[in-house]
């Protein structure tokens, strides 16, 4: 488990589901029943990383209620670098045993007119760490709802959200529940807004009263490339233990005027120095993602919508 | 190459250059000392470009072009380059790909394709080295918890890398430790030539020692007040500049 070696495998959804090299732990089972994908994926422990890779091409409104398990000593990788030009309404539910990793990579592009929806309710048992990475672009109507729930000791939750909306919309909400002592999160929220965009981000920790030694980090960021655009962050703490290490952080604010002159100062005209800045602003926290191919893709990520 | 008429800066309303006028010639190095708030820092910001600085009127002149009429990425793309005081920290931007990118942006402008990645890592550590710069250190975020003397050492580095023909080194050397203010300074002096100016901005002698100046001038209340060689700098040291 997590070793150099990945088993790949891939769900393309079209008019169909097609499965291709599901590896022996890999239990899969979607149905696509009027327009609508309901199914679960069970990973058992493997010697080889078990990675899937989610393509939608459906040429319709995406709808996919899914259940993930993933048993004790198992690894996912969840990839997930589709483009949803005709909205989604994505419900996930997971459910981590002992000494097991998820690692969900999402770099999708919407189409500004569409509508979408994510909602992921994850538990967490001991030992078990979950990395979320999130890229995304927003559109008119888009809400991320996703709730993390760290039920025993040692579990941990490391994620990171990277919004760019031109003149699009999004609202995230992120709740994180310690609900075991010695579990630890780690969440990092950076958006740009342009034009008439509205995004905001709502991160809820939660520390129940038996949960000591918490660790939990949580920051976001914003900046607002015009006048008409909006950020709203807001973090929450509910922390009932004092004995915890709770950071939270959040700010937004126009580009540093200091910073584009900097850049200008060494010959890069204008529009490159600010999409260097951007780029910089939006990059800060990928060196949380440990797999290089998947931060090399983020970048590309950043770069290609910023 | 130089030319400085008569000018007169604004920040904020408030007359912080007034009737500045000064000649730098090819290959000169001129040092500009003065006190804290004296006007030093503005006459090297109002060289760049930094739209914080508003010029209400005077004339500079820049190997024969009206530098005021140019954009600060214009005014680098001329062959002007400000060694800042505080150089700025850029989170999420790696060194060495900043760096790439200034090399690039000049490249581009003088007609030349983008460097070749062996080239620019041949190139990078051959003018590291110089300045005692680890490797490393590229891999980092630009100026992001860099110590003083590495940041001062990055401007360093990257005056280096972009080979202009005016250079404004606004107080370089404060943050440099002795051995770094060294190196700083054989870097500097190898970069000397008939075709490159300096214009050092300093409160001591110290940097002097290491790059010796054509001309000496003392400003005040954003005035030169005056000029001379290097024993001018001398006199300073010894008696202030209250002398």
């Amino acid at each position: 488990m997590t070793g150099s070696k990945t088993n790949n495998c891939s769900i393309i959804f079209s008019e169909k589901i097609d499965i291709k090299n599901a590896p022996d732990n890999l239990d899969i089972d979607l149905q696509l029943i009027n327009d609508q994908i309901t199914g679960y994926i069970n990973v058992t422990k493997s010697k080889i990383d078990t990675i899937i890779n989610i393509t939608n091409l459906r040429k319709k409104h995406f709808n996919l209620n899914l259940n993930i398990y993933l048993d004790e000593d198992s690894f996912l990788g969840l990839r997930d670098e589709s483009e949803y030009n005709f909205g989604s309404n994505i419900i996930i539910k997971s459910k981590m045993n002992k000494n097991s990793i998820f690692e969900y990579f999402r770099l999708n592009s919407f189409l500004k007119t569409t509508k979408n929806h994510f909602i992921h309710d994850i538990e967490i048992s001991s030992n078990c760490e979950f990395r979320d990475f999130n890229f995304s672009n927003g559109s008119d109507e888009m809400h991320n709802k996703t709730s993390v729930s760290l039920n025993d000791e040692n579990a941990s939750y490391v994620g990171s959200g990277v919004m760019i909306s031109n003149s699009t919309n999004s609202n995230n909400d992120l709740l994180i529940k310690h609900l075991s002592k010695s579990a630890k999160s780690d969440c990092s929220f950076k958006t740009v807004s342009r034009g008439v965009s509205r995004v905001s981000f709502s991160g809820k920790v939660f520390v129940d009263q038996d949960c000591s030694k918490t660790v939990s980090n949580q920051i976001s960021k914003g900046l607002i490339m015009d006048e008409t655009a909006n950020i709203n962050l807001t973090p929450k703490l509910d922390i009932n233990n004092d004995d915890v290490i709770c950071a939270h952080g959040a700010a937004s604010g126009k580009p540093d005027e200091s910073i584009i002159f900097y850049l200008k100062s060494r010959g890069i005209p204008h529009k490159q120095a600010e999409k260097i800045y951007v780029e910089g602003f939006l990059g800060e926290f990928l060196n949380k993602i440990s797999n290089s191919e998947m931060q090399q893709k983020a970048l590309k990520y950043i770069s290609t919508h910023c | 190459m130089l030319n400085i008429k008569e000018l007169n800066v604004s920040v904020e309303e408030k007359q912080i250059i007034k009737d500045l006028s000064l000649k730098v010639g090819s290959g000169e190095v001129h040092a500009i000392m003065g006190p804290n708030g004296s006007g030093k820092s503005t006459i090297a910001h109002t060289l760049a470009g930094n739209p914080n600085y508003e010029v209400t009127s005077g004339k500079i002149d820049f190997n024969n072009e009206d530098l005021l009429n140019m954009d600060p990425s214009e005014r680098s793309l001329s062959g002007l380059f400000l060694a800042f005081q505080y150089p700025i920290e850029l989170p999420g931007v790696t060194n060495a790909s900043y760096l790439k990118q200034i090399v690039n942006v000049h490249r581009k402008h003088n007609g030349d394709k983008p460097i070749e990645a062996g080239e620019f890592l041949k190139m990078l550590k051959e003018k590291s080295s110089k300045l005692n710069i680890p490797m490393d250190m590229h891999s980092r975020f630009v100026n992001a918890g860099f110590s003083g003397g590495e940041k001062k050492k990055n401007e360093v580095l990257q005056l280096d890398l972009l080979n202009p023909n005016l250079v404004i080194m606004d107080e370089t050397d404060s943050g440099l430790d002795v051995d770094a203010l060294k190196s700083t300074s054989e870097a500097v002096n190898q970069l000397r030539s008939s075709k490159r100016s300096f214009i050092i901005i300093t409160h001591y002698l110290r940097l002097l020692e290491y790059i010796e100046p054509d001309y000496v001038h003392v400003f005040q209340e954003g005035s030169i007040i005056e000029s001379g060689d290097k024993s001018l700098a001398n006199k300073i040291d010894t008696e202030g500049y209250a002398y």
